[in-house]
């Protein structure tokens, strides 16, 4: 660790002032592990080589893997997931959790159908149902950060109750989503909104891009990390820790919605399925994790979920491939995504070595 | 917390012409310790004035009621001649007043020139990106000028030892066109060398004379060196408002000392006299 030195740097203290350059000591090593090095440095970096080793492997084993037709079959596995972790990265960088985002992706494709069938035009009727989950965002946002009650459990509570009210407005009955139909190409509308092969996908790369960008290019990034980090000292410094906290509640929720309707308008049904919902949830939080994000808070990153819930999709998509029953593939699952964390965690004891963020 | 006893002090308010902070009968109890009893204090233009006390005297309670952190329960502020109620520590921000609070108030996670623009980012307007060069380059600038040198500053802090950690703090307070600085004893994890670069920096601050700054310290050789005045909080209330000039070492020690022995005295009596609940 460099010490502060005496006023040296005063004498050559540069008019522009520029940082030095970015060199940290380094012993001379091979070029490919320098840069496998670096790779792995980066916060999303080990579970981006831990899926390549996973692609790598499945491609070797199966010949119907690395195929452009199970890419489109994998799509659906881990586009989801990956706008429902992207949202939840930055309530988990808040040190916070939010269980109730499988109730707002399970309602808002039932408000959707209402406002629809109620005579809403289609994009508006999605607008509405959106806002109606930004309020539900609110409300969490309002009871943890206000009245202080624990994020685990008010958005449990929170969880329930949308679940409630999905089986109640639906009558526990499976639904065609408006706007679709089951059979003949899908509309425009439908294609943008789901239904398209690879709709799901760009959705996913967008929000996640805007949201990545946010995180570590914006004030709201920032102050995301800095109320995580240290509650205290970033109201101390004046950060507005209650309408961080609330803020990001919404997108969390917004999110939720958002991949609710893409998922309705995918399959062309809604079903109101709530543990369904809570499965696609807990791949949520498992791809968040798996990315990079702590649990605790102070650091996270929204693409490394992303690849989170590729990780997660290719677990499930090569192991339907190679034939594993459905009861085996869970058990995979869970041994891959601990041997994923332990690679991970051991990464980044690397990474804290390096002297990195 | 005892009522005024017959030998207690309490200095009025006293105010002088150029003052640019004015504190009058601050009152602030958190559930029932009482912080504050009722404090006084001003603050003229360039002074450095250094507020002493004992542990847990309210001295930095007094701190974050002028910062804006926290609200008195009675009694008013006056900057510059009108009425001073800080409705956040943003909004005393915009009044010219920065703090280095004792805890730092730095966040590990993010890096060096982060924190000393944090709640003040350089943003690539009208984007509401961040100017991540030009904040580097003037965090880089007032380092410089202070003296210390890290080589990078896009390490997280949590990574700095305690004395570098300390100068980010006092470097963001300082370099935060603030002209009221409130410093919550900024030397506390200092070694000489690093205590002797921030004292050094008070010092240019002090001889440029834009700057006025109330300083916690403990170390009393400290405070005869840096300030102009000094005032001693006891129990709640200032006891002593003194020109540094005309006090020692020993006056201060001594009324600390006697502090002491009145709490003995009162720790004996309600010891003989009945049962603490």
């Amino acid at each position: 660790m460099p010490s502060i030195t005496d006023s040296e740097a005063k004498s050559t203290a540069p008019a522009g002032g520029q940082a030095p350059k970015r060199e940290a000591p380094r012993k001379a090593a091979v070029a490919p592990w320098r840069v496998l090095r670096r790779a792995l440095i980066a916060r999303e970096g080990s579970i981006v080589v831990v899926t390549i080793i996973l692609i790598a492997y499945f491609s070797l084993r199966l010949s119907a893997f690395p195929t452009v037709a199970n890419f489109q079959v994998l799509l659906p596995y881990f586009a989801p997931t990956g706008i429902l972790a992207a949202g939840e990265v930055f309530l988990m960088i808040n040190g916070e959790i939010d269980l109730s985002i499988a109730g707002t992706y399970l309602l808002a494709p039932f408000l959707y159908y209402e406002l629809a069938h109620g005579g809403v035009p289609l994009v508006p009727s999605i607008i509405i149902s959106l806002l109606a989950c930004a309020a539900v965002g609110l409300a969490n946002g309002f009871i943890v950060s206000v009245i202080g009650i624990n994020s685990f459990i008010t958005t449990l509570g929170m969880l329930f109750a949308l679940e409630g009210i999905t089986l109640i407005i639906s009558h526990s009955e499976e639904l065609q989503t408006p706007g679709t139909t089951a059979t003949g190409s899908p509309s425009t509308f439908a294609s943008i909104m789901g239904a398209g092969t690879y709709a799901e996908l760009i959705w996913a790369v967008v929000i996640v891009f805007v949201l990545q960008v946010i995180l570590t290019r914006t004030r709201w990034g920032m102050h995301t990390i800095a109320v995580g980090s240290n509650k205290t000292g970033a109201a101390e410094a004046g950060v507005r820790v209650r309408a961080i906290l609330t803020r990001n509640f919404v997108v969390c929720a917004v999110a939720a919605g958002l991949v609710g309707i893409l998922e309705g308008v995918r399959t062309t049904s809604i079903t109101p399925d709530p543990s369904a919902a809570t499965s696609i949830l807990l791949y949520a939080i498992a791809a968040a994790v798996i990315g990079g994000t702590l649990l605790v808070g102070g650091a996270g990153t929204v693409v490394g979920a992303l690849i989170g819930a590729l990780f997660l999709g290719v677990i499930q998509d090569g192991l339907v491939i190679e034939g594993v029953s459905a009861n085996d593939e869970f058990l995979y699952a869970g041994v891959a995504i601990l041997i994923a964390m332990i690679l991970n965690t051991y990464v980044g004891r690397v990474r804290t070595r390096s002297g990195l963020g | 917390m005892a009522e005024t006893t017959d030998n207690e002090v309490i200095v009025p308010p006293t105010s002088a012409p150029d003052d640019v902070l004015r504190v009058e009968h601050i009152q602030k109890s958190f559930g029932p310790v009482t912080a504050l009893r009722d404090v006084s204090l001003h603050l003229r233009k360039g002074e450095v004035l250094g507020l002493l006390g004992d542990n847990g005297a309210g001295k930095s309670t007094l701190i974050k009621i002028v910062c804006g952190f926290q609200k008195q329960d009675s009694g008013t502020m006056w900057l510059r001649g009108s009425d001073y109620t800080p409705k956040s520590v943003e909004d005393a921000r915009r009044h010219g007043i920065d703090v280095v609070y004792q805890d730092l108030a730095l966040i590990d996670e993010l890096s060096v020139y982060q924190n000393m623009f944090l709640c003040r980012e350089r943003r690539l307007s009208p984007l509401p990106l961040l100017n991540t060069r030009l904040m580097k380059s003037e965090a880089r600038k007032a380092l410089d000028d202070i003296g210390i040198n890290l080589p990078r500053l896009d390490v997280p802090v949590v990574r700095l030892s305690g004395g570098q950690r300390q100068s980010i703090a006092v470097a963001r307070g300082v370099y935060s066109e603030a002209d009221i600085l409130l410093l919550d004893e900024p030397l506390a994890a200092m070694g000489a060398k690093e205590g002797g670069m921030i004292l050094e920096l008070i010092g240019r601050l002090k001889a440029d004379g834009k700057i006025s700054m109330i300083m916690i310290l403990h170390n009393y050789a400290h405070v005869l060196e840096t300030c102009d005045r000094v005032n001693m909080i006891v129990d709640g209330v200032i006891e002593l408002d003194k020109p540094t000039a005309d006090t020692s070492v020993e006056e201060l020690n001594e009324i600390v000392v006697e502090e002491y022995r009145r709490a003995r005295a009162a720790a004996q009596a309600a010891g003989n006299g009945q049962v603490e609940a």
